[in-house]
């Protein structure tokens, strides 16, 4: 029964994907892979998580569909391992998700073939299949003969007519090992395996910190000075520094997009900075005993204030941002800063609760893990071209008209809206034009497996 | 674990996967001296691939009862980075029929290589 599955689910891998582009066939293929994850794992499916994975996978598909764009591919890919990860193993935590998925496609068959059973210390093979014997039998003989036709070839004129006669032609061999690959994947998938040690580690590490061996009051307070003093000294440079960049925000009037941009950019580069260390310093100071030391109440306050004067420092590059934006216009650059703001925000309110609750770094590492793969799949569902199109047209104070036309074709049908309700200049209504016309003959030339939602719209 | 053996089973399978892709493109039986003669290269990249970079994994850890956790323990991260690398290496390629042949049969090789090399000698 398996096999059938996994034969049908091969041919429809081919025919989707053999010598195609993207579109269609990646969202059917997301929802074969789905249906058959379902069929071999129902009791993996009974779990809320994994439905929401499931779901949170067909909606990359469908956003493959709809915008047919490296991000939506790219959050459809992701999406398609985390959720093979999940069914692996459900209680496990996003990044080994990551890589439990990442192996079951790539090597679940080697893995599972390879099932030693401890007490009789020897390999079970799965199948009772000779292969050297099947290898003996059709390989070698198939070898010779082939050299024979060779020698023979050369022997007799008439004999090496009927050999160049002979035409494989009909049997695309391609689309056989397309089909194959597809084969390999679907069987891979099937069973999702899970890496070990890792994976039981992972279940086994909680997100709380515990006491290590007997607290030693001594040490934990030469701990407790020597952060007191470090973290004094830079929550009081990180004030001078906003003070002064404050204080430039409010004074400056240059409006130059080069003098915006150097400033978001090099405060950008601050903030990376600045937020990584107050990270790596907090989990430092906070990664054992001193959490427990009953002292630690003006430490604790001061890592507060700190976490508080980094996100006052993401406000202050926020507010230059929107004006950046406000002047000039969204370019991916620009959205790439807010999506990096809303990242270290939730950054910094995870470090927060891991200071305030006693929690390790592992409760980090998965809370800010699951974060950026939700931001991900959310920013996969967004027409960014679009949105960016519409607003430098209609609310920009003033905007890069190429950059619009270097867009994807996601922005054409918005443009040649625009085109339609407004009164440009000759120069853009040309380029619009030819932008809309390239783009309509790409989708006219598009396959059924490659067609996207802008085919429909053309019809 | 016998590596000169697992590096003439490497070089066949190899050899099988790589020509097998290769033909789809383009096969006449002239091609055959050159199939013969591929042997070579393709054995030379299997010694060279098993000795630097699965057999080190094994040697390092003696003993019958730790081919299951050598296996265990390295084997999911070389297959998820020598994935990486072979796609990698097929997109520079330009996914060229032999860029494709190469990576294809030095990806399938390695992990078949990985599970002669841990399969511990069978009791029948």
């Amino acid at each position: 029964m398996k096999k059938i599955f996994l034969f049908i689910g091969a041919i429809l891998f081919s025919i989707l994907f053999h010598k195609q582009g993207v579109g269609l066939n990646l969202s059917i293929f997301s929802f074969i892979t789905l249906i058959l994850l379902v069929i071999f794992n129902k009791s993996a499916f009974k779990q809320k998580s994994t439905l929401a994975y499931s779901v949170l996978y067909l909606i990359t598909a469908i956003t493959v569909f709809i915008y047919n764009n490296s991000l939506s591919i790219i959050a459809n890919f992701v999406a398609f391992f985390t959720l093979v990860g999940q069914v692996s193993e459900q209680n496990s935590s996003i990044y080994i998700n990551w890589i439990n998925g990442l192996y079951t496609i790539v090597a679940g068959y080697f893995h599972r073939n390879f099932n030693i059973n401890e007490t009789k210390q020897k390999v079970i093979s799965n199948k009772d299949i000779d292969y050297l014997h099947l290898i003996k039998i059709i390989g070698i003989p198939l070898a010779l003969i082939i050299v024979f036709i060779c020698l023979y070839k050369n022997g007799n004129p008439m004999f090496n007519e009927l050999v160049n006669k002979i035409d494989f032609s009909f049997i695309n061999f391609q689309w056989l090992l397309v089909a194959i690959c597809g084969y390999y994947l679907l069987n891979n998938i099937c069973k999702p395996v899970i890496i070990e040690p890792t994976t039981t580690l992972d279940i086994n590490t909680g997100n709380y910190l515990s006491k290590k061996g007997e607290i030693n009051i001594g040490d934990l307070k030469k701990e407790h000075q020597f952060g007191f003093i470090l973290i004094s000294a830079l929550n009081l440079l990180i004030i001078l520094f906003l003070i002064t960049d404050i204080t430039y925000l409010l004074t400056s009037n240059d409006l130059r997009a080069s003098t915006f941009s150097n400033q978001v950019h090099s405060s950008i580069y601050t903030l990376i900075a600045s937020i990584v260390i107050a990270i790596i310093i907090i989990l430092y100071f906070f990664r054992g005993n001193l959490n427990f030391y009953s002292k630690n109440r003006s430490l604790k306050t001061l890592a507060y204030l700190w976490i508080t004067l980094n996100s006052i420092l993401i406000v202050n590059i926020l507010i230059k941002d929107f004006q950046y934006i406000y002047y000039f216009g969204f370019t991916y650059k620009r959205i790439g800063v807010l999506i990096y703001l809303l990242l270290t925000v939730i950054g910094l309110i995870t470090t927060f609760i891991k200071v305030k609750n006693v929690m390790n770094f592992w409760y980090l590492f998965r809370i800010n893990s699951l974060t950026t793969f939700t931001i991900l799949v959310t920013c996969a569902t967004v027409n960014w071209d679009g949105c960016i199109t519409i607003y430098n047209l209609n609310y920009a104070k003033s905007m890069d008209f190429k950059y619009l036309i270097r867009l994807s074709n996601n922005n054409v049908f918005t443009l040649i809206n625009y085109l339609d309700d407004h009164n440009l200049d000759n120069y853009k209504n040309s380029v619009i034009r030819r932008k809309y016309k390239r783009y309509l003959k790409e989708l006219n030339a598009k396959s059924w497996q490659e067609i996207q939602f802008d085919n429909f719209k053309i019809k | 674990m016998n590596v000169p053996i697992t590096i003439i089973k490497a070089t066949g399978l190899s050899l099988i996967i790589f020509w097998t892709i290769a033909i789809t493109e383009d096969f006449s039986l002239d091609m055959i001296p050159l199939v013969l003669l591929s042997v070579i290269p393709i054995s030379i990249c299997c010694s060279l691939t098993i000795c630097l970079t699965i057999a080190p994994f094994f040697w390092s850890k003696k003993g019958k009862r730790n081919l299951e956790t050598v296996y265990n323990s390295y084997f999911p991260f070389y297959a998820i980075a020598l994935f990486g690398l072979c796609v990698f290496s097929t997109i520079e390629s330009n996914f060229n029929t032999y860029g494709i042949a190469f990576n294809t049969s030095a990806f399938f090789t390695a992990l078949k290589t990985w599970s002669w090399l841990a399969e511990p000698k069978k009791i029948k």
